[in-house]
């Protein structure tokens, strides 16, 4: 198949950036997205330019590193997928396919499709943990967990960290990815001692970084390459709320 | 400790279970204001009568003031909020998502909608609150005769249009606001955040119809 | 030929470790705030080290290739983690894991550490669970477990599909603590390219900050080296894309010996690969041979699409085989008999180098919703890659590179042959011999760095006597010098060929003689053909741009660099080994039934191979492995 490739191209954080079109021709319905690039990065490279850069790694959709909004949708059109695990069969022939940064303030870029995640890093920080020290651990079948709460946590935990939540929202809120966290730890008992601080402090950084608030649009949800789903904010939001009413000090 | 309150006052999940809780009461109150409204079907006394009753009741200041309030703070919020979002994202996509993978255009049009609406709700405080005041005597009591007004008024098609027009923005507004409040306050679950969006819809089309029934008849059989 | 002295304890086997323990030195609290350490590579072991050390009061530095510690590679385990806890009461114990693993590594691993490691198992579980960890659980609400290949006990814990990424979030969320109260910095998208080496210790490292281009220096009082494995030297593999070697081989250059080179592991349950431009290849896990059955058309030829083969013409190869494991045969095992049927041309699929893996007698059974509870994210990889729906046809599946049971020779304390430089995780040699068991590699990682590195480095401090150093050293500027020089000459080659087309040919090189089956005269030939592929790479290698911004192609590069000179060592320690061991298979070496054929009389012996200068080959210095309590056999798995 042929494709037109309109890509974001911008050297760093202060460059300006523009679209840079680029023709495809034979690009093999059976390949990814990530493959595609590839292939056009080598031709990039024989002609003697400098090569798109785009975060990837792992390439099966666990890492959270992709980083692309192909066509106005993080991850690309298909639901539950990540940019690497979309192949060239979504597409159709003669397309044309705009390949844009996740944008947000909170996420500057350092270079074309690459952009800085650590505000999630930060958010982790503030409290996204349960304060264990290794060696401190009893038995692990000392406390049951129920199995639906178990699986609850596990929904949640799935989230990999990718953005893609707050590439896909209108205000660029994180809202999607904290509650993710928070939901994962406060679910169990493990958590649960500190879900009040966790939420208080992982809000607080969350609004520092400057990611703008939940609309309930649920473009995260359906953005989401793991299906976080909107359930999880009413949780935080109302952890927060409980927090916020019942914290001494 | 004040200031960690404060900081925490501030934060974007209170500022949003704030604008749930103020429009989950200005959806009560737009419930109560459109069910009113229906008696001009009734006639002239009867919704005379219910508007001199309600406003000469002795909470009338009180819940006015709070109405006031409510418009205020979601007003204020709202525009806070939406101003943050903004700064969130200082560049937009050149493409739009689609399908799938789309938001709801009431969802994403919420601070557009509610900004025509609150110009909407002053012009509507001009036209009729303020307007012109006209008395009647019902049953040996004088009071104002509102419902003069609202004939007059809706004998323009341009005021009946704009009429239209903002109440069925208003519909689409509660649309998701109605449902979306829910969650702000941190009511979401799968059994009933379903149960919710449906009500939600049932909510808004009712409030929106009934409002639009009135300038409609007016204007269609008042002539 | 020096001896390497593993340092392993003294006493009972099941006492090593606690007498280890005691005779540990120990820094009191108040000093450990004085001491330095250097974490490189922020997976499993890494993450869990750098948080376990933080906590202890050690200042830390954490370099991570990646943007964020949640990344690394361990994140795409699927399957789970082995533990003797022996929840289930099928027979488990401490002494079962150990002996199975030793067995799973065909004989080749160190007795002591292999115990230590199950002794260590439960504590692991119980640290993860505390952490959060959602493991899978019955509805009781107590832990479920899953078997794994190797194995008869049901000793497997995990987090659906996806136990490397919950493991992993667990240590991360352990670590980012550890970072919020200041006792670790992180330092993301920093590539370490060099060992500082001074007065004949690790004092610090070189790294790329990968954004900036700098070269920057970091000292310290101890290098813990955390970063995995080496299977991108066939450039197709189940690795991540940025996995390399560069930061281990840099320190085999600077003095550590490099350990079981030619242990590779093929996994066998991977998505065959599909055409020219693939980048990678997917693992499906080992736990789907739990309820998915392996098999191939009796008759060659057989176009037939799957379904409309009949069972008598449908041979399930490692039932027949194995009747006692069947389909949960070792990794080694199972990838070999897949080849062989292949080579005999019963293989599947357009490219005839495929097996099948059928689930449609577990669907029949236990219905296709407990299957895709089990296994749902699976089998929707699965679709999404192949475009065919597992729950209809089976899958087609074939051996992958996939783990390196290799890598930098560390003693029991996992300290290399440069002192103050430990080696944890993937990235040492030392519990897996020549195959590692599924499941089995989380459960070294979290050992290595949870509890075994936090008693080795401090022992290591509290016994040595350091000078002060900083990073204005003349070491440290050498090495910065170095690795700059050795940049910049790539960016001036202009040659003509990218870093994925001389990665490629390597790549070929290294699968089709040193892969799953390797002879003399391949390897011999690989020998030959890697130098000239070194002189392509110097001469007519194209790097755009220059080392002063972010550069992906020049990381790809230098990573490629290092993959040349480690595949060549791969090959020479291939040859060097004349018998068949785990996933080590010499084709001269076999059994009547093709089985792996040891000789334990002569290659009972890690193999460690020493630097001695650019250019010249490596020395062999050799580790006689001692086996006092479990009796060597040919490994049987029928």
């Amino acid at each position: 198949m042929n494709l037109t490739l309109k890509v974001w191209r911008q050297k760093s954080d202060k460059d300006k950036g523009r679209f840079v079109e680029y023709k495809l021709n034979d690009v093999s319905p059976d390949v990814s997205f990530l493959e595609m690039l590839d292939v056009l990065n080598q031709d990039i490279i024989h002609q003697g330019h400098d090569p798109i850069a785009f975060d990837h790694d792992c390439r099966e959709g666990i890492c959270g590193s992709c980083s692309m909004v192909i066509n106005g949708s993080a991850h690309g059109p298909d639901k539950a997928t990540t940019t690497c695990q979309l192949h060239m069969r979504r597409f159709k022939d003669g397309e044309v396919i705009h390949v844009e940064p996740f944008r947000a303030k909170a996420f500057p870029i350092h270079k074309d499709l690459m952009v800085d995640r650590s505000a999630f890093d930060r958010i982790q920080q503030a409290g996204g943990y349960v304060s264990v020290n290794t060696g401190n651990a009893p038995d692990a079948n000392a406390i049951p967990v129920s199995k639906e709460y178990s699986d609850m946590a596990f929904d949640a935990a799935a989230c990999i960290g990718c953005g893609a939540c707050v590439a896909s929202c209108k205000n660029a809120s994180a809202m999607l990815f904290v509650s993710a966290k928070v939901s994962h730890l406060s679910l169990l008992p493990q958590g649960a001692p500190e879900k009040h601080e966790r939420v208080l402090k992982m809000v607080a950084q969350m609004d520092k970084e400057g990611f703008g608030n939940c609309t309930v649009t649920g473009a995260c949800e359906a953005a989401c390459p793991k299906e976080i789903t909107l359930e999880n904010i009413a949780r935080m939001n109302r952890e927060f709320l409980g927090g916020f009413a019942v914290k001494r000090k | 400790m004040a200031t960690a309150t404060l900081t925490l006052l501030r934060s974007s999940v209170v500022k949003k279970a704030i604008m749930g809780l103020t429009g989950l009461g200005l959806s009560g109150f737009v419930l109560a204001h459109m069910t009113g409204n229906l008696l001009i079907f009734k006639g002239a006394q009867a919704y005379n009568t219910y508007g001199h009753q309600l406003t000469h009741n002795p909470a009338y200041p009180l819940i006015a003031i709070g109405l006031l309030a409510l418009m205020g703070i979601h007003f204020v919020c709202g525009i806070t909020l939406t101003w943050e979002n903004k700064r969130a994202r200082t560049q937009g996509y050149a493409v739009d998502a689609a399908d799938q993978k789309a938001a709801s255009l009431a969802s994403r049009t919420m601070a557009g909608t509610g900004s025509i609406l609150a110009v909407f709700i002053v012009l509507h405080l001009i036209t009729f609150k303020y307007g012109t005041l006209y008395t009647i005597t019902h049953d040996g009591v004088e009071m104002r005769d509102l419902h003069r007004l609202v004939i007059e008024v809706f004998q323009s098609p341009v005021y009946v249009a704009w009429y239209c027009f903002s109440l069925a923005l208003l519909g689409f507004h509660l649309k998701h606001g109605f449902a979306a409040a829910f969650q702000s306050i941190g009511f979401g679950h799968p059994k009933w955040s379903a149960h919710i969006k449906c009500l939600a819809v049932v909510y808004a089309l009712i409030v929106a119809l009934g409002f639009i029934s009135q300038p409609l008849y007016v204007y269609l059989v008042h002539r | 030929m020096t001896k390497l002295d593993a340092k392993i304890p003294s006493g009972e086997l099941s006492q090593k470790w606690s007498n280890r323990k005691f005779e540990n030195k120990l820094v009191n609290p108040a000093n450990r705030r004085k001491h330095k350490i250097i974490v490189v590579g922020t997976g499993l072991a890494g993450a869990s080290a750098a948080a376990s050390l933080g906590e202890m009061g050690y200042h830390v530095d954490a370099l991570t290739i990646h943007d964020s510690a949640r990344r690394a590679h361990s994140i795409a385990a699927q399957g789970g983690i082995n533990a003797a806890k022996n929840y289930k009461n099928d027979g488990d114990s401490v002494y079962r894991l150990f002996y199975d693993t030793v067995k799973g590594g065909d004989y080749r691993s160190r007795e002591a550490n292999v115990h230590r490691l199950a002794e260590l198992s439960g504590n692991i579980i119980d640290q993860c669970v505390a952490q959060g960890v959602p493991f899978a659980r019955d509805y009781g609400g107590l832990l479920d477990n899953r078997s794994f290949g190797g194995a008869q006990v049901s000793r497997t814990f995990y987090a659906r599909g996806q136990t490397g990424q919950q493991l992993l979030l667990g240590a991360y969320a352990a670590l980012m603590r550890q970072v919020e109260n200041k006792n670790v910095r992180m330092l993301p998208r920093r590539e370490m390219l060099d060992l500082v080496v001074i007065d004949g210790k690790a004092r610090g490292v070189v790294a790329r900050n990968l954004l900036t281009g700098e070269i920057e220096s970091y000292e310290a009082d101890a290098v813990l080296l955390c970063t995995g494995g080496y299977g991108n030297v066939f450039y197709l593999s189940t690795n991540a894309k940025n996995s390399n070697a560069t930061a281990a081989w840099r320190c085999h250059k600077r003095g550590a010996y490099f350990a079981n080179p030619c242990y590779t592991q093929i996994h066998p349950t991977c998505i065959p690969v599909s055409g020219d431009h693939q980048s990678k290849l997917t693992l499906m896990s080992e736990s789907l041979r739990n309820d998915g059955r392996v098999w191939v058309p009796k008759q060659k030829g057989d176009k037939r699409p799957a379904n409309e083969i009949p069972e008598q013409d449908r041979d399930y190869y490692l039932e027949r085989i194995y009747p006692s494991f069947g389909n949960l045969v070792p990794r080694d095992v199972a990838s070999r008999n897949a080849k062989k049927v292949c080579d005999e041309g019963l293989g599947v699929g357009e490219s005839g180098l495929a097996v099948y893996l059928d689930f449609s007698d577990a669907i029949k059974r236990d219905g296709e919703d407990t299957i895709r509870a089990k296994y749902g994210n699976l089998f929707q990889m699965y679709e999404k890659i192949t475009a065919e729906n597992p729950y209809k046809l089976p899958m087609r599946i074939f051996p992958a590179v996939h783990y390196t049971m290799g890598g930098l020779w560390v003693d029991y304390n996992l300290m290399s042959t440069i002192p103050g430089l430990f080696v944890l995780g993937e990235a040492n040699f030392s519990d897996h011999g020549a195959n590692r068991l599924g499941a089995s590699a989380l459960m070294q990682g979290l050992a290595d760095g949870y509890f075994v590195a936090p008693y080795s480095v401090g022992n290591y401090i509290g016994a040595t006597k350091m000078e002060k150093v900083d990073t204005n050293h003349e070491a440290f500027k050498t090495a910065a010098a170095e690795s700059i020089g050795l940049n910049d000459k790539m960016i001036a080659a202009k040659g003509s060929q990218t870093v994925d087309q001389i990665h490629r040919k390597l790549g070929k090189i290294m699968w089709d003689k040193c892969g799953m089956a390797r002879n003399k005269e391949g390897l011999e030939e690989a020998l030959r053909e890697i130098p000239k592929l070194k002189e392509e790479f110097k001469n007519d290698l194209a790097v755009p741009g220059d080392g002063s911004d972010i550069n992906q192609e020049l990381e790809k590069a230098w990573r490629l660099g290092d993959f040349l000179e480690l595949g060549e060592l791969m090959c020479r320690d291939a040859l060097n080994r004349e018998e068949s061991c785990g996933g080590h298979f010499r084709e001269e070496h076999q059994t009547p039934e093709n089985e792996a054929l040891r000789d334990d009389e002569n290659y009972c012996y890690v193999a460690a191979w020493e630097h001695k200068g650019e250019g010249q080959a490596q020395e062999l210095h050799k580790e006689e492995l001692k086996f006092e309590n479990v009796k060597l056999t040919q490994r049987s798995y029928k």
